[in-house]
């Protein structure tokens, strides 16, 4: 899983069929543990309601597709989790602290 | 899944059996990473779509016998982001 916060909504009427109804998020994953996330940007399908600007856990490959009650979904990241509150370690200093979006914001702050 | 924007198209008159009047797609995503993807629900240059990875994935979409694992499930319309 990956932690990451939501940053936009994805509109698209051609389709593969099964992503019908679902709701296609973009998530920026923070990259303050290692190994950091390969990619800028994910897209991920909404299992819990998320919306633009919520901290979220995202849960990839088959995890993914069994979140969302089925094994027949060409997708490979899905939104399993709304993140309330995040504590890092004092050790933290010692990864990356850059954030994809900018500066961390104040809550993240042990 | 991956946001990108279709930059070309390959041809290649041998190919691997599975990939047989397959359209693969080249497709940018926006930082210089490039990957190709086969499509089939008609995208096309310029369009902006959404690029799906794995064997499951591709076993689901275009059939396990396709000798690529990065399929094209959707063509974007729009993202907000405010």
């Amino acid at each position: 899983m990956i932690l990451g916060r939501v940053v936009g909504e994805v509109w698209a009427t051609k389709k593969h069929a099964a992503l019908d109804g679902r709701k296609l998020l973009v998530i920026e994953p923070y990259l303050w543990y290692a190994p950091s996330h390969e990619v800028a940007h994910l897209v991920a399908v909404d299992a819990v309601g998320a919306g633009v600007g919520e901290d979220v856990v995202v849960c990839m490959g088959d995890p993914a597709r069994r979140s969302l009650g089925t094994t027949s979904m060409p997708i490979e990241a899905a939104v399993c989790a709304i993140v309330d509150k995040i504590e890092l370690a004092a050790d933290r200093g010692a990864r990356p602290l850059t954030f994809v979006g900018g500066t961390a914001p104040a809550h993240e702050a042990v | 899944m991956r946001l990108g924007r279709v930059v070309g198209s390959v041809w290649g008159a041998k190919h691997a059996d599975g990939l047989d009047g397959a359209k693969l797609l080249v497709v940018e995503d926006g930082r210089g990473g490039r990957v190709t993807a086969i499509d089939r629900l008609g995208a096309g240059e310029g369009d902006r779509v959404l690029v799906a990875h794995g064997t499951r994935v591709r076993d689901l979409t275009v059939g396990e016998t396709v000798a690529l694992k990065d399929v094209i499930i959707a063509i974007v319309d729009g993202v907000d982001a405010p």
